[in-house]
């Protein structure tokens, strides 16, 4: 190891000791067990005196493997090595680095300790993984490495400018440019009791886009476009070709009000009920005068007295929206843990299930009762496992989006959240993939959606490289994020053609003969009779069917596709033409009877693996095959447009 | 547009045999243990599964095809699903050429294309003589530098 690197923090060579210790420990036991049962002269009863001696030498490992641990952020790479015996050294370019993920357990807290994850776009799992450093050394590090990769980033961009030349691609003018329509941008947010600003500052904004015409596509969804409500309505509603005359009227003024509550959320401290103060430590770079520097924002100010660049916060998930989110939404985890639970204690459960169920006619126990009781028990039980699922999910939710800010600091996202165990996160802005806004009916029924952003590395909670930008917010708000963060143009979505329905009809039919089919068999080997009443689940089929034609569409922008699919959740996924990686058109039997294609857009995001490749089911095959071809053009209009200029493709000022 | 080796044929029913046999082996295994089943059945259970996996290589075969085209390495594949893929030069990781036993007996191999995407779902075209093998992967190579963009991911 090189005498510049770094060792974890000093309470890690014990857990490190104990880990091993413990882990140890049975190696001699079992060595002994299976010996002594070979060989006549081994006996059983050395056990006693062999474990603490596996317990030692796991101890000595354990110890040895944290002083053979070392770590150094150097100019080019963040290099580890480690390995008591077989010793591997690993080099990670900032180039390659998709996000610093911190993560801190309960205890870890308590300790004031920190897990430090690296991920990169490669393999399975982090890159990198500290574990443990001081909490002030993991904010040190997650805030070092985003500097160098910054500079790098930096670096390569002055070299591409070097061999492209002559394109006005100076990074200082669209720096200040961008900073400059971000002025009008803020001051038209905080601004809110003087004139309108948009009437003298436009054409200002205009001139400077003449210039840049290609950037700038992108802050049309800035302070002056029209009607943040309207833009709504063209998100949910693909059919109406054009905006209400009746929203005209107070189009101005909803797009104020709208900005207002950003201003409100942009204070120098949350204005909601969360405690600051239990949670200083992760304030470090929170410097309470946030608002100030967004509001005013210029090259100078995005810098601390070090030269450092600070937070700027960008979104901060308010008391309502925590509990909305927490309420409307359901996790596997939650299902997971109920079944797990229900496994464990199987006996215990039946007991209590019996229980509850007997005051309102179920079974003495489970071996006496009528068919009547039966029934009763099963949907007591039902109910019972559905509301503790329920109450479950909405703890964890509430638990792991507590306190919930994302920031920006240069050009990188940085996130943190939870109540017992804290996350805390960067994401650089060049390595986002795609954006989904995410929803399911009941957020829909309120009016509230969420935004993703995804990444080709991995998440702390293996949630494939997918981010939460803004857990829920009101979907007004997330479509105007989604545009600003994107550029993408307000989509006019394509619907897809009826024959599409009609197969989604027939599908479910399908499912519900089989359904019908299960019934009949479970009705001649049980007492149970009356096998067709399952058939009123054909009474399902059609609504199923258009639900889940109507939540399908597609939009081609001039930048972007964006795909939209899905009821249970619907995912509206924004996909910059640059980050396509490969395109296929797929053609089931069924499909090609009817005419029709699905449209399957790979991106190197690594959330697809968990949720599914953003795939436009079922388009005419024509129609499908034009936006196959014209995918594939934009990539490589959008490629060459990229290479001359140094275009971020998200915007890290979003809200 | 490219067709594969006719030979290939031989190696997707060389699988589809060998599927078919293993059925039957695990039928032959079942028969005295849980339940009955005739040797008819068995060996019928056997021709089937050849006969189907014939008809599903020869008409695989048909459509099966490829071909560079000025962006991208296009495809066309598939007897249930018909998949039509692009894969644009520029997307290119990197590219193997590999070769299973059966492929080695029959002289052929197989060229993979890797992309940043969906890690599973890379893209392999069988059953291409050695030759043509090594100057595909070398033509990819050659058009993956040419038009290499520093972000892809």
């Amino acid at each position: 190891m090189a005498p510049t690197m770094n060792r974890l923090h000093p309470l890690s060579a014990v857990t490190y000791a104990l880990q091993y210790g413990f882990l140890w420990l049975w190696i001699p036991v079992v060595l002994l067990l299976v010996l002594a049962g070979a060989f006549d002269p081994i006996s059983g009863a050395w056990v006693p005196f062999a474990a603490p001696f596996g317990f030692l030498a796991g101890v000595a490992y354990g110890i040895a493997y944290y002083y053979r641990f070392g770590y150094e952020v150097t100019d080019d790479t963040v290099d580890v090595s480690s390995g008591v015996f077989a010793r591997r050294s690993r080099e990670i370019p900032y180039g390659r680095i998709q996000n610093v993920d911190i993560r801190q357990g309960v205890l870890q807290r308590v300790l004031d300790l920190a897990i430090v994850s690296i991920e990169t776009a490669g393999g399975g799992a982090s890159e990198a993984t500290l574990n443990f450093v001081s909490e002030a050394e993991a904010t040190r590090l997650q805030r070092e490495i985003r500097r160098r990769t910054a500079a790098a980033r930096e670096r390569r961009r002055a070299e591409k400018k070097g061999t492209t030349g002559g394109v006005d691609t100076d990074t200082d003018t669209e720096t200040e440019t961008e900073n400059e329509v971000d002025d009008t941008a803020s001051d038209a947010d905080a601004d809110t009791t003087s004139a309108p600003p948009d009437a003298s500052r436009q054409p200002d904004s205009r001139e400077r886009r003449g210039q840049r015409d290609q950037r700038d596509q992108r802050d049309q969804g800035q302070p002056d476009e029209p009607d943040q409500r309207e833009q709504d309505d063209r998100w949910d509603h693909p059919l109406e070709s054009g905006p209400d005359p009746a929203d005209e009227p107070d189009a101005e003024p909803a797009a104020e009000a709208g900005v207002e509550t950003d201003h409100d959320r942009l204070g120098p401290q949350p204005v909601d009920a969360v405690d600051d103060d239990e949670y200083d430590t992760f304030d470090e770079f929170d410097d309470g005068d946030g608002f100030d520097e967004h509001a005013d924002r210029d090259d100078r100010d995005e810098f601390d007295e070090f030269g450092q660049p600070q937070k700027q916060p960008l979104f901060d998930l308010q008391a309502r929206e925590l509990l909305l989110y927490s309420f409307t939404s359901i996790r596997a985890a939650a299902i997971a843990g109920v079944l797990f639970v229900f496994f464990l204690g199987t006996d215990l459960v039946f007991d209590y299930l019996l229980t509850v169920a007997q005051p309102v006619g179920g079974p003495e126990d489970l071996g006496t009762g009528t068919p009547t009781n039966y029934g009763i028990l099963t949907i007591v039980s039902l109910l019972n496992g559905i509301v503790i699922t329920y109450v479950l999910s909405v703890a964890y939710t509430f638990a792991t989006y507590y306190d919930f800010r994302l920031g920006r600091v240069d050009e990188d996202f940085v996130y943190e959240r939870g109540l017992l165990q804290r996350y805390s996160g960067s994401i650089p802005a060049e390595k986002v993939q795609s954006v989904t806004v995410t929803d399911n009916p009941l957020q829909r029924l309120i009016g509230y959606a969420g935004l993703w952003v995804e990444t080709a590395g991995y998440g702390p909670e293996s949630n494939g490289g997918s981010q939460s930008a803004v857990p829920l917010a009101e979907k007004a708000r997330v479509y105007t994020f989604t545009e600003n963060l994107t550029g993408v143009e307000t989509p006019k979505f394509e619907q897809l053609p009826e024959l599409a329905r009609r197969r989604y009809l027939a599908r479910y039919s399908i499912i519900a003969g089989v359904i019908v089919a299960i019934a009949f068999g479970i009705t001649q080997v049980t007492v149970l009779e009356r096998w067709y009443l399952a058939a009123v689940v054909f009474a399902a089929v059609p609504p199923a069917a258009h639900l889940r034609y109507v939540n399908l569409g597609y939009y081609v922008g001039e930048d972007h596709l964006v795909v939209r699919r899905g009821f249970w959740k619907r995912q509206t996924t924004v996909i910059p033409y640059y980050r396509i990686q490969t395109v296929s058109t797929r053609r089931s039997i069924f499909q090609r009877r009817l005419g029709l294609a699905s449209l399957v857009i790979d991106t190197a995001s690594s959330r697809t693996m968990v949720r599914g490749t953003p795939t436009i089911y079922d388009e005419e095959l024509g129609d499908a095959r034009d936006v196959h071809g014209e995918c594939r053009e934009r990539l490589q209009t959008a490629l060459r447009e990229r290479a001359e200029s140094d275009d971020l493709g998200v915007s890290v000022d979003f809200t | 547009m490219e067709s594969l080796h006719p030979r290939i044929r031989l190696l997707w029913i060389a699988q589809a045999a060998i599927l078919a046999i293993i059925l039957g082996i695990v039928l032959a295994a079942i028969d005295p243990w849980l339940l009955e089943i005739p040797t008819v059945a068995q060996v019928g259970v056997v021709i089937v599964g050849i006969a189907l996996g014939l008809a599903y290589a020869v008409r695989l075969y048909q459509v099966w095809q490829f071909e560079l085209q000025p962006d991208a390495l296009y495809l066309e594949r598939g007897v249930i699903t018909f998949v039509e893929t692009a894969v644009p030069f520029v997307r290119v990781q990197h590219v193997d050429t590999q070769f299973g036993p059966i492929e080695r007996a029959l002289g052929l191999s197989s060229v993979v294309v890797y992309t940043a995407g969906s890690r599973n779902a890379d893209v392999r075209i069988p059953g291409l003589t050695p030759d043509r093998a090594r100057e595909l992967q070398d033509t990819l190579r050659d058009l993956a530098v040419e038009s290499e963009a520093d972000d892809a991911v």
